[in-house]
């Protein structure tokens, strides 16, 4: 039984597990759906009852019941590498990879449907709750005097996208930043704005969870730190990125949220306050963990091959002889 | 008319970066020219920072 990967070439985060699982002896394909058709290929039938398809990539074919699990990793978007590239033939080829990947009993990090719904922020703030997590006061909207009233209930506030993603004509980065206190908020009704009480942190938490399995890494804010810098990810810091036992109720509220969310994978960003408190910012469904492993010694990447090594469920017996026999009667 | 949230935007990392491997098929996995994994030489991705939590992706926003 083989895993399939669906990343990009330059993934070397994926090169991790790869390694792993070569050492294990478990069989591999790696491909990039942007590849397809191209130096990827498929083939798939639905006959006789029965559905049969295959999948080569770099000489490797497999055959989509011989695959145990699907990571879903660094896809590119299909086709987008094909000889005569457009929207059309990307849709065409989205829904036929995907849709023959559907019809496997393959296990999935992470399944398509749970990944589009988790990247949801409002929605995982609703979760984290629901999973008794400690979520900072939060308002999305495009009210400017919702904005304004919030800001006189908590003063000190941090705006960040609603997505996640950030503007590419031309393209810029909108970090987790800080409200300045006489902040003019009429701009709010020109988009859904996300608002957030700071926590003034001690550490940024990052909590890789692969199945039961959590690597918790705790990253210390510097004595010196700018306390306007208030994402980690822009944040210049001579600190590590060092192992750390969850509190209980932490990892079990992880727990909850990665069941509820029908998630395998799950990277969990939480602020530390000065009481200790972890508080929930976002869940990651496809965060990097490379980074965590390289400077906390954390096995994530072997978490994550032996999830995706791990026994599937009985495959489905051939019945083509059958169905052969019945199509002859 | 410009969102609240883009008052705090700025210039994208430059994320097109010369890396000194490159992917080899056969073995689905990126090389150092000197044979060995780029997987397993964690200086070489720590001076990159081809695993990090990045900002600004054009593709992936989960980082």
């Amino acid at each position: 039984m083989t895993v399939l990967i669906l990343t990009c070439e330059q993934d070397v985060t994926a090169d991790m597990v790869v390694a792993e699982l070569d050492g294990s002896g478990v069989p591999v394909v790696r491909l990039d759906p942007a590849d397809l058709p191209g130096p990827v290929a498929l083939s798939g039938e639905y006959v006789h009852g029965a559905f049969r398809g295959h999948l080569s990539a770099g000489g490797r074919m497999v055959s989509m019941s011989g695959l145990r699990s699907v990571w879903v990793r660094r896809p590119g978007v299909p086709a987008t590498r094909a000889a005569e590239p457009s929207d059309w033939l990307s849709e065409e080829t989205s829904q036929a990879l995907y849709g023959m990947l559907r019809s496997t009993d393959a296990r999935w990090m992470n399944h398509p449907d749970a990944a589009r719904r988790a990247r949801h922020k409002p929605w995982q703030l609703r979760l984290a709750q629901r999973s008794r997590l400690p979520v900072p006061a939060t308002l999305i909207t495009t009210f400017p005097q919702a904005a304004r009233d919030f800001a006189d209930r908590f003063p000190d506030l941090v705006v960040k996208p609603v997505s996640g993603a950030h503007p590419q004509e031309p393209p810029r980065a909108v970090p987790t930043s800080r409200v300045a206190p006489d902040a003019d908020f009429s701009a709010v009704a020109y988009g859904p704005t996300l608002l957030q009480r700071r926590v003034a942190k001690r550490a940024d938490i990052r909590m890789t969870c692969v199945g039961d399995r959590i690597h918790a890494a705790r990253k210390a804010v510097g004595p010196d730190a700018d306390p306007d810098e208030v994402d980690v990810r822009f944040a210049t810091s001579d600190t590590t990125w060092l192992p750390v036992e969850p509190p209980p109720r932490v990892a079990a509220g992880v727990r909850t949220y990665l069941r509820e969310a029908g998630l395998a994978y799950g990277a969990f960003d939480f602020a530390e306050d000065g009481d200790g408190t972890w508080w929930f910012l976002e869940c990651n469904q496809s965060g990097q963990f490379g980074f965590v492993q390289i400077e906390s010694g954390q096995p994530v990447a072997r978490s994550v091959a032996d999830w995706l090594a791990a026994p599937g469920p009985d495959p489905v017996p051939s019945n083509g002889g059958r169905a052969w026999l019945l199509e002859g009667h | 008319m410009r969102p609240f949230a883009l008052n705090y935007a700025r210039p994208a990392q430059q994320l097109e970066v010369s890396v000194p491997y490159a992917y080899d098929s056969r073995l689905q996995l990126n090389v150092l020219p000197d044979g060995r994994l780029a997987a397993h030489d964690y200086a070489v991705l720590r001076d990159l920072g081809a695993t990090t939590s990045t900002a600004g992706s054009k593709t992936h926003f989960d980082d």
